[in-house]
């Protein structure tokens, strides 16, 4: 064993200190959040007097709760055909992409990425001019087609990332056995870039689910989005469901955060 | 159909390659190759590091469609066949074993791909499994075996589609020194069993040595001297395959005259040794003898064809011992004579320096 010296332990306190911190940052708001959710009192106050599923009721009444209901439905359908399609789409051209060493190819990825760096609000904005001029009212499609150009970049990133760490020999060895691209494709490729496409989806999914921005220009009083429903209820009444359900999307993310890990590190336990 | 012997396997084809040329953009990597290998021949393709040899296996494989030239295969040119059709097994320097697939996935995966039956592959598999002795780990991973193991899947994938030809790039780079004599032999038993007509790249002449019935040295893309083993460490054509194979002492010298034994060259260290060539030179002409240090010897007195040196170390490798020793005109020369048990350094401080019983110099024209 060696001995730990005096800057060691200064080290791995500062280290310590900090990460306590950073946890403290990202966590205690969550706590607060979801402490406030359980609450009997009328008022978003933390903390609360006392403990009650209140407020999980109300959210959950099909009545009185109706708006809601629909705005979530919107938005897990808006997020869903959106990743769907954006996966579809960015697994193709990060395929083309890696096929050719051109400087055109690097243009290419260069744009398809852009939507990560292009402030969303100028493109929500950009996106209601462009398609009123085109007469196309507000819809779910219409969303659909919004929020596709904002969370594709995830998938396109991640699946390049991991097209790029294939070995150009394992496809060579397909060729070489006799298999055609397409076999070589669907059964080396696919597998073993399929965490990263689901690591893509995944943040493609979670970032239409919150994305403000498109759905503020391109939604209207029939096709609420679930996060400018909680705007509106957060400006106008202090609704206590806001709590519950920022709690309840907390809990949707953490179990779709673990079955993503399970399948993802199941599939990286098979490739690595 | 190919000719199928009683076994069942095909007979082996030649392999004939035909004013292969290949340049990527720049200078040429592959200059007007032209390699005949024989049904059944194991030739290896020696070289230094970004001589072509890497270049030359995948345009044979399909992999880079060469500039010019012709490859054939049997009487049939293959050049315009995708690596996918050419029925050419190739074990990959790393292997490339797909990593999410079990042994026997690996090596089902060419019959697979060719949508032969269920059946006809498990057999295959059993069979292959047997040939290189990996039974019991049929269901693991690439990554949970060993370097060995795995290069020994990657030659029953090779194999399990019963190729006609096999191309190996660099087998044993990633093996280490003892297993890679196991699987030296095991290779060669294999190219035998499955009849095979096999080319390996390798820059490591040992290698080339133990396992090639043909040497092809290659040099800056072109192939520098052909032949045997023995034929390329005994004869070297070239001053660059003298030094690229083994080693050997290189003595500065002018030709005297043609003798009927050979040329009389008046060395640099005031001897003449006569030294027998198929290559003519003039009289007068500046030469390089060159020696193998097996095949000098130190002798305590002078005489006819010896030269005074001086001993600076003496290493004891293996059953020899070698002397690194210095004649009067400055020229390093290293001599190796078998070790006397118990023996570890020389004797004297100088000695006289001679060449060997059996010794064969090369002749080569200073360049
Ligand atoms: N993809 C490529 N693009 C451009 N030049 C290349 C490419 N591959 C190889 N070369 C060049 O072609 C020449 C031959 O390369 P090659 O890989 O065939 O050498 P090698 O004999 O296999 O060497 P090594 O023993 O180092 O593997 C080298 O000069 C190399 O720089
Ligand atoms: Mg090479």
């Amino acid at each position: 064993m060696q001995r730990s010296t005096l800057s060691d332990v200064t080290y791995n306190w500062i280290v310590g200190l900090l990460a306590g911190l950073g946890i403290l940052i990202l966590v205690a708001p969550v706590i607060i959040v979801i402490a406030t959710s359980f609450t009997t009192s009328q008022t978003l106050r933390f903390p609360p007097p006392d403990l009650s599923l209140r407020w999980y009721r109300e959210l959950f009444d099909p009545v009185r709760s109706a708006p809601i209901h629909t705005a979530a439905w919107n938005s897990v359908w808006v997020a869903f055909v959106a990743t769907v399609v954006g996966a579809v789409l960015s697994v193709l051209a990060a395929l083309a992409i890696t096929r050719v060493s051109r400087p055109s190819a690097r243009l290419l990825e260069a744009s398809f990425l852009s939507p990560l760096i292009l402030p969303s609000l100028s493109y929500g904005l950009a996106a209601l001019m462009f398609f009123s001029v085109l007469g196309i009212r507000p819809s779910l499609n219409l969303l659909i087609a919004g929020h596709l150009v904002v969370i594709a970049p995830f998938v396109f990133r991640t699946t390049l990332a991991s097209l790029t760490q294939l070995d150009p020999a394992l496809l060579e060895a397909s060729a070489n056995l006799g298999a055609s691209r397409f076999y070589g494709f669907r059964r080396i490729t696919l597998p073993l870039i399929a965490p990263g496409i689901a690591a893509g989806c995944f943040l493609a999914f979670i970032s239409s689910m919150d994305n403000v921005p498109v759905s503020l220009f391109l939604s209207n009083a029939r096709t609420g989005m679930l996060p400018i429903r909680m705007w509106g209820m957060m400006e106008s009444t202090l609704d206590v469901r806001i709590a519950a359900i920022a709690g309840v999307l907390i809990l949707a993310t953490l179990l779709l955060m673990i079955v993503m890990d399970r399948l993802t590190g199941l599939t990286k336990r098979m490739s690595a | 159909m190919l000719p199928r012997s009683e076994t069942g396997l095909a007979t082996a084809q030649p392999l004939t390659l035909d004013g292969i040329t290949h340049s990527y953009g720049g200078g040429l990597a592959v200059d007007n190759v032209t390699l005949e290998v024989k049904g059944g021949e194991f030739v290896a393709l020696l070289g230094p590091s970004g001589c072509g040899k890497t270049t030359l296996l995948r345009i044979v494989a399909g992999f880079i469609e060469q500039g010019n030239g012709k490859i054939i295969i049997g009487d049939r040119p293959i050049d315009t066949l995708p690596p996918s059709k050419r029925e050419i097994g190739i074990v990959f320097q790393n292997y490339a074993l797909f990593p999410h697939m079990t042994v026997t996935q690996n090596i089902a995966y060419g019959l697979a791909a060719r949508g032969e039956s269920r059946k006809l592959q498990e057999e295959r598999v059993a069979e292959m499994l047997a040939i290189v002795q990996l039974e019991t780990l049929a269901d693991r991973k690439p990554r949970q075996l060993s370097g060995g193991q795995q290069q020994r899947v990657a030659l029953a994938r090779a194999l399990a589609i019963r190729p006609r030809i096999l191309l190996l790039d660099e087998p044993f780079a990633a093996l280490d020194k003892n297993l890679r004599l196991d699987m030296q032999i095991e290779i060669k038993r294999l190219q035998r069993q499955f009849a095979l007509t096999a080319i390996m790249v390798t820059h490591d002449q040992d290698e080339a040595m133990a396992i090639a019935d043909r040497i092809a040295v290659m040099s800056q893309g072109r192939i520098e001297q052909l032949g045997t083993p023995v034929q390329i460490y005994d004869e070297p054509a070239s001053l660059f395959v003298n030094g690229f194979i083994g080693s050997s002492n290189l003595l500065a010298g002018t030709v005297e005259a043609a003798t009927a034994e050979g040329y009389r060259v008046a060395l640099s260290t005031s001897t003449s040794w006569t030294v027998p060539s198929r290559q003519n030179f003039a009289p007068g002409a500046p030469v390089l003898v060159s020696v193998r240090p097996e095949q000098m010897t130190l002798a305590d007195e002078a005489g006819e064809g010896r030269f005074p040196v001086s001993l600076k170390l003496s290493l004891p490798i293996g059953g020899e011992l070698i002397h690194d020793v210095t004649a009067p005109d400055g020229t390093s020369l290293k001599v190796a004579v078998p070790r006397r048990p118990g023996v570890a350094s020389s004797r004297a401080e100088t000695a006289f320096c001679a060449l060997a019983d059996h010794a064969r110099p090369s002749l080569f024209a200073k360049p």
